[in-house]
């Protein structure tokens, strides 16, 4: 958007250029070519498009994970349940579809409906009882976890058949079937979030709720609608995940929570609320999987790849408090 | 004797605005020196340079007549210097102890370790309010559970626990009622007998002649004049600040009202709202009066749907509305201005174009893409109207001065083109000049557009000159009501008060 038209004293646009240059998702979409560059120099492997292709397939699922993340941390929220929904999604879909004999379609779009339901529980309790966002969504992560176990009995599905793995281990025109998904959603989240009033309410919720509720926007209908999108968006990635890797087990996507929130906050977004943007969510995620795959190629082990993230995440935030300051964006 | 503060050349530059430019300014011990000038004009930005919180450009500041640089507010504080800042900074959830202790709390030691000690915080917050001749607020008392006029109270205790040989008040008394200003008056002449110097802003000038020993003036940044209060006139002043004379502070037309826009019947929601009925008509400007605590926000909030009515009837234009959010309110075409410009009325990390459209937004998107074109049209066109100091439509409303945050709130308002209109403590913090023009603004909206307006306010020559009727609230209640030509001062100040309280209203 335009700084102004209206006259502006050229130092006001000289510090405005400054800003806008080092604006946080520019210094880490430096950070990501640095680092790929060192990554690429370490192993040859890294840097093909075969690589970088299935780097892709693997992210999809935190990509898809991340952007109603992002939209809920704007708020001043947080879903922490997003693994365990996945992982309920993954156990419906197989029990429904092998011990209650649906049509694999059918079972799909049951499992899908499971996970939305999560979210919307989630968001009720949220709205409704006002119980912050972080104990609700601590709670049902183990307690959407334990049904996943319940219904699974440890037992795990497999036997999909073959039209199944289009979505999670085929391409279409040259590129991972899921990795469109991933793209489609990344535009139509980013487009809401920066062009609509619903975007922009989103800001305002998460600067000042109360502000916004004696402004007229809807705060509670949008916030249940937000960790209900998270569910419905957990239900997805729990389908492309069973289909990228054949079985459903009920521990999938264990964890994924963590991965999801860092590539969220590496992008930018404020743990406080009121700013954040998906392009910088997209470069977060983008980074963590591929430090994750080019330190793994570089014969790093899985620990000390781990310590790296946490490295990158608090060196990015650093240097952009850093640069904030200098640039005069804060007081 | 050598002023116990004195500043010279003193200039400040903000991204886009030249916020002081060469300014003076010097106190002895013992006066109230009264700072003056338009929305803008730098008084806040100057004295936010003398209590350390922003370097200046250029300039030297001498305490007690030695050069001193402040690094930041703990360094002024160490020198005596106590500053309530414009915007209310207590924590709401603290007790008003550990509140007025906030950062500089007596410790005591077990072994190694230094904690609070609980015990002579409290102690010592009874003695401080004592000193301050303050015996009846209870100091385990959670901040947030007090009414604005004792929330000041106890930011002028907090000033004041660091031994203040300077006390800087911005704007205290925009939030507070007749009989709140009046304690106030009395704590800052105790201090002023004590020989603390006191550096005063309001834009309320009858303030200034009651208080004040000298003031100076400050246009768009530059020093205007220093005068003793004696040797000045309320025009005088007026057109130091502005440029020119102001003759009519509430350019009121006459009304004709039309049909009733609001009506409430029996409206009810505890415990502040209890079995309210009146109208509203178009074309009319209906005041409430009444004291902080009256219950008279609580009512707007219930109108607009904010903590909806519990029982009774809301009727828009003799329909029946039942109004259970500001969504709805807003969709009924009601707009509401509310109280705390801070915490309510904006959001202030967002600029000025976010907030101005906050309000419209939906007609100003197509299937709910913002038409940001039109948007920012919008943001243009509301800072022209009431003459908003910014540099763009893109500037922070936080980093607007005061009564240009309230005005982009009045704007947000406004651009919802509603048929009533609710305005809670309107002109708060706004300057003379622009006060005027808002009046004049909402008295045409009535007139030549029929619009309803429902304005509280604390002010009573405000509630006096702009109502065709005025309501007066009580514990809850309206509790009097008189027409345009029967209200005058002494009317509507005795039904705020009943007998009973009249006694211990300055409690
Ligand atoms: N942090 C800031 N960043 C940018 N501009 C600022 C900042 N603080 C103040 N300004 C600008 O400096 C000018 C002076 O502001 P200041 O707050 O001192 O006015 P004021 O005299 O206190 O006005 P009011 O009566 O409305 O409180 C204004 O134009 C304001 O927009
Ligand atoms: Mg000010």
């Amino acid at each position: 958007m335009a700084v102004s038209e209206t006259s502006t004293p050229s130092a006001l646009a000289g510090q405005n250029l400054l800003g806008r240059f080092f604006r946080k998702e520019v210094v880490l979409f430096i950070i990501l070519v640095v680092g790929v560059l060192l990554l690429s120099t370490q192993t040859d492997k890294f840097l093909t498009v075969d690589n970088i292709l299935n780097q892709g397939r693997l992210l999809t699922e935190v990509m898809l994970l991340a952007l109603p993340m992002t939209y809920i941390i704007i708020t001043g929220g947080i879903d922490l349940s997003v693994g365990s929904i996945l992982g309920l999604t993954a156990i419906t879909l197989g029990y429904t579809w092998q011990n209650l004999g649906l049509p694999l379609e059918v079972a799909i779009v049951v499992a899908i409906a499971i996970a939305t339901l999560a979210g919307f529980v989630n968001g009720l309790f949220i709205v409704r009882l006002g119980v912050p966002p972080l104990i609700m969504t601590l709670a049902t992560l183990a307690l959407y976890r334990g049904l996943a176990e319940g219904i699974s009995q440890a037992r795990s599905v497999r036997g999909y058949p073959e039209w199944f793995f289009e979505l999670g281990q085929r391409n279409l025109l040259g590129i991972p079937t899921q990795l469109w998904i991933a793209v489609i959603s990344v535009i139509i989240a980013g487009i809401v979030l920066s062009r609509t009033t619903f975007g922009r309410s989103l800001y305002a919720i998460g600067n000042n709720e109360l502000g916004a509720r004696f402004s007229g926007i809807p705060v509670n209908r949008y916030k249940l609608l937000i960790y209900t999108f998270s569910g419905f968006m957990a239900g997805i990635a729990g389908w492309i995940f069973v289909s990228r890797v054949s079985t459903t087990r009920s521990d999938m996507g264990t964890g994924l929570e963590l991965d999801v929130v860092a590539a969220v906050v590496l992008g930018g977004t404020s743990i406080f609320g009121g700013s954040g943007t998906i392009v910088g969510t997209v470069i977060g995620a983008v980074l963590i999987q591929l430090l994750k795959n080019g330190l793994a190629l570089s014969g790093v082990k899985g620990d000390a790849t781990i310590v790296v993230i946490g490295i990158v995440l608090i060196g990015s935030i650093l240097i952009n408090n850093f640069i904030q300051r200098r640039s005069g964006q804060t007081t | 004797m050598t002023p116990i503060l004195q500043l010279d050349n003193i200039s400040k530059q903000f991204p886009g605005v030249k916020a002081l430019d060469n300014v003076r300014f010097e106190m002895n011990t013992g006066e109230v020196h009264a700072l003056l000038g338009e929305n803008g004009a730098g008084k806040s930005t100057l004295i936010k340079i003398i209590s350390g919180v922003y370097k200046p450009d250029s300039g030297v500041m001498r305490f007690d007549g030695q050069p001193v640089v402040f690094n930041n507010p703990r360094e002024a504080q160490s020198k005596g210097i106590a500053t309530i800042y414009q915007e209310l900074s207590l924590y709401p959830e603290l007790t008003v102890a550990e509140n007025i202790f906030m950062g500089h709390a007596p410790k005591r030691s077990i072994g190694p370790l230094k904690v609070i000690d609980w015990k002579t915080i409290n102690e010592r917050a009874v003695e401080l309010l004592a000193s301050l001749h303050i015996y009846d607020m209870d100091v385990r008392r959670k901040v947030g559970s007090l009414n604005v006029g004792n929330r000041q109270r106890v930011e002028i205790a907090k000033a004041l626990s660091i031994n203040a040989r300077v006390l800087i008040m911005d704007e205290p008394t925009a939030a507070l009622t007749e009989s709140d200003v009046e304690q106030l008056f009395q704590i800052v002449r105790l201090l002023k007998e004590r020989n603390v110097g006191i550096i005063y802003i309001s834009h309320r000038l009858q303030e200034v002649f009651e208080l004040a020993d000298r003031v100076t003036v400050l246009r768009d940044g530059q020093y205007v004049d220093t005068r003793p209060v004696s040797e000045t006139s309320e025009e005088n002043l007026i057109s130091m600040m502005v440029g020119r004379t102001i003759d009519n502070l509430f350019p009121k037309l006459p009304a004709a009202p039309g049909k009733p826009v609001l009506e409430v019947r029996n409206l009810n929601h505890a415990p502040l709202t209890k079995n309210v009925s009146f109208k509203v008509h178009a074309g009319e400007i209906v005041g409430i009066a009444g004291l902080v605590g009256s219950g008279r926000s609580e009512l707007a909030q219930v109108i607009f749907g904010m903590t909806p009515a519990q029982s009774g009837e809301i009727l828009i234009e003799g329909q029946r509305a039942d109004i259970r959010s500001p969504g709805q309110a807003v969709k009924m075409g009601i707009a509401y201005v509310p109280e705390d410009r801070g915490t309510q009325g904006l959001i202030k990390q967002m600029n000025i174009r976010e907030n101005a459209s906050m309000a419209v937004l939906r007609s100003l998107s197509r299937a709910s893409f913002i038409k940001f074109g039109e948007e920012r049209k919008l943001a243009k066109e509301s800072i022209e109207q009431l003459s908003i100091r910014a540099y763009s439509p893109e500037q922070i409303v936080n980093k607007l001065s005061g009564g240009n945050q309230q005005k982009v709130v009045i704007s947000k308002w406004l651009a919802s083109k509603p048929r009533l209109l609710i305005m809670d403590e309107p002109t708060r913090g706004i300057d003379v000049g622009a006060k005027s023009e808002i009046h004049r603004l909402m008295s045409e909206l009535a007139v030549k557009h029929g619009l309803a307006v429902l304005m509280i306010s604390s002010e009573l020559p405000e509630v006096l000159g702009m109502s065709d009727r005025v309501l007066v609230m009580r514990e809850g209640q309206i509790v009097a009501e008189f027409d345009r030509a029967e209200a005058t001062q002494e009317k509507v100040a005795t039904a705020m008060m009943s007998s009973g309280q009249k006694a211990a209203v300055t409690a």
